[in-house]
């Protein structure tokens, strides 16, 4: 166990350095004047100059790239343009507050999602199977920001039972926080159901085919005994993939529903520095949205070797 | 990893001589395999067409095609005049009602068709063009090649393409043909990684081995020999490729990286509108946004036909 999580950290690193790379080319292809470019064309070149000296980004394009590196491992992420203080300290709380979001659009969508999968898989082919599959394919290729419109429209202004602004008053408690975030979240269990249920109906369907169900359902155990003591835990597997790599990509899909409910999570930070052309806030969630899918699939990587002893034990030879 | 498709162009040539005449008979009935796969593909148009999802995918898609060609003649008002009250609701000559500043958003809905359905289905070709060539050589030659481009499409693919696209058109300005750049490179790395599987499990089939002592050059084999036979993934790809770039487009659009305001786009029209919702004014937003769930639902409904019909469900 020590070697492969050994392994995989390094092959996590050695991805997010790649990754920081290619954010650096992305944000320097055009050779441009930074300086100009935020202070606008009528700014005093002396201005331009001096706003260039003070955030480095008049040196060589080499020595930018080793500080936006060294930026990168103290986690420190630069200097917002617009603001001048730490990205991290726009960041991180901002996080946090999308964090919520996403963790209460997760609470929901996980239970919700496998059994709606189990279901499906037990009722494979029959009316009920294909409904819940078409279901999960239609919301889940709808774009986030109009499921959260179209939500917001009926529950929060037709039916008034939700908040059109989902940013609760300062000083509520987290319990107090939940209406507010209820409706946003939901918008996001929309469009991530239809994956989830698909891969545990697909992972369920192929565990219910294998010798080792008939064996179990053999010897006498009943469906939920097979169900709950063989099948999951390796019908699981492939779901906790999914999972993982959606609380990545969940955060394309948070940034529209975040500006739909008016939330100030990491979204709505990245929008107003692209209104403000902050490259490094920019820059630094954009870093921040892969660490966070990196440590989500490694975890993910981690407890599928912790359920399935046979991706634990391939290492030790 | 794997390197034991080594046979470099001289060595290739020295076993060629010989094998010549070995493969000459076998060249005569090559005709047949060709026939057997246009009735295969002709048998998997018919499975495809048959299947409802479809042909009701097809129908919407045709709906919006016509009004992305002739939106403007179909179009009952115009979609740019002012001259309406605003915030009517929908009635009859305005079925959709108006927008904030007395627009017809029927209208509106009609004319924004074309900007989507002209970037969408672009970017998704180019990303097939150089994703299918960039997985080609990766998975044919294998090797440090592979090794390299396939670490950097893992990079790639841990971040949500939004997220990424939205920095690159904030860097590079948003116009029409950055959008459709963008949306391109950034789906290149997926296709790729899908090409090279394909590619993967035919390198070592029997057909490229002897094309290879014929003496075929690897360019040839790649896009002559085995490219015909990965047709079908990467008809799949180019089907749910298209539906991902309407999502990513309308959304980029949503988040003001989309075509600069005047133009009609769906998603420019929710950005615009999604704030009167809070006021009752929902149909300014409604209409837009339905019409970007329909055409992405119509086109994922055919994506997914042409899918479970080629890869078999």
């Amino acid at each position: 166990m020590g070697r492969y999580l050994m392994r995989r950290l390094l092959s996590a690193l050695v991805t997010l350095w790649l990754l920081a790379t290619i954010v650096f080319a992305v944000v320097n292809v055009i050779p441009g004047d930074v300086g100009r470019k935020v202070l606008g064309p009528f700014a005093p070149k002396e201005d331009v100059a001096a706003f260039n000296h003070r955030l480095g980004t008049d040196r060589p394009l080499l020595h930018q790239y080793l500080v936006s590196m060294k930026n990168l491992i103290t986690l420190h992420f630069g200097t917002s343009y617009a603001s001048g203080s730490k990205v991290s300290s726009v960041i991180f709380p901002a996080l946090f507050r999308s964090g919520k979001l996403a963790l209460l659009a997760f609470i929901i969508t996980i239970p919700v999602s496998i059994l709606a999968g189990i279901f499906a898989a037990r009722r494979q082919d029959k009316l009920a199977d294909r409904s819940v599959v078409t279901l999960g394919l239609a919301t889940s290729s709808i774009p986030e920001f109009v499921t959260a419109a179209v939500l917001m429209s009926i529950f929060c202004v037709h039916w008034k039972i939700g908040h059109v602004y989902a940013t609760p008053p300062a000083g509520t408690s987290l319990l107090g926080q939940l209406p507010y975030l209820f409706f946003p979240a939901m918008a996001m269990v929309i469009a991530y159901f239809g994956y989830i249920t698909r891969m545990t109906r697909a992972g369920v369907i192929q565990a219910l085919h294998s010798d080792y169900a008939r064996t179990a359902t053999m010897k006498g155990l009943g469906k939920s005994e097979v169900m709950r003591t063989h099948l999951l835990r390796n019908a699981l597997a492939p779901t906790i993939t999914v999972i993982s790599v959606q609380i990545g990509y969940l955060f394309g899909g948070i940034i529209g529903v975040e500006k739909v409910f008016n939330y100030a999570g990491l979204g709505s930070t990245m929008l107003i520095a692209v209104g403000s052309k902050d490259i490094p806030v920019l820059q630094g969630a954009v870093l921040l949205v892969g660490i966070v899918y990196m440590v989500s699939t490694l975890l993910a990587d981690l407890l599928i070797a912790y359920l399935n002893p046979r991706v634990r034990l391939e290492t030790k030879r | 990893m794997s390197e034991s498709h080594d046979i470099t162009p001289e060595s290739s040539e020295i076993i060629s001589t010989p094998a010549v005449d070995v493969f000459m008979p076998s060249s005569e009935p090559n005709n047949a395999p060709v026939s057997e796969r246009r009735q295969a593909r002709r048998e998997n148009w018919r499975l495809i067409r048959r299947r409802p999802a479809f042909i009701i995918g097809c129908f919407i898609v045709l709906v919006f095609v016509i009004c992305a060609l002739f939106g403007t003649q179909l179009a009952p008002h115009s979609a740019f005049d002012f001259r309406v009250k605003p915030h009517l609701s929908p009635r009859a000559a305005y079925p959709f009602g108006t927008d904030k500043t007395g627009r017809d958003v029927f209208s509106r809905v009609i004319v924004g068709a074309r900007d989507i359905l002209k970037i969408a289905p672009l970017a998704a070709l180019l990303s097939i063009v150089f994703g299918v060539t960039l997985g080609m050589f990766m998975g044919y030659f294998g090797g440090w090649l592979d090794n390299v481009a396939g670490r950097l499409v893992e990079a790639f693919l841990a971040l949500p393409v939004v997220l990424i696209g939205l920095l690159a058109i904030t860097t590079l300005g948003n116009s029409t043909w950055v959008v459709l750049g963008v949306v391109a490179a950034l789906f290149t790395p997926i296709v790729a990684r899908t090409v090279r599987a394909a590619v993967l499990a035919e390198r070592d089939l029997d057909y490229v081995t002897s094309a290879r002592l014929r003496g075929e050059g690897s360019i040839f084999i790649m896009f002559r020999e085995i490219l015909p036979n990965v047709s079908g993934p990467i008809v799949v790809e180019l089907t749910v490729r298209i539906g991902y770039a309407v999502f990513t487009v309308a959304t980029l659009s949503f988040l003001g990286a989309g075509p600069p305001p005047p133009s009609p786009d769906w998603g420019a029209q929710v950005s615009e509108a999604y704030n009167g919702i809070a006021g009752g004014f929902w149909w300014t937003t409604f209409f837009p946004a339905l019409a970007i769930a329909l055409l992405v639902i119509a086109v994922n409904l055919i994506a997914d036909s042409v899918q479970s019909v080629l890869e078999g469900s």
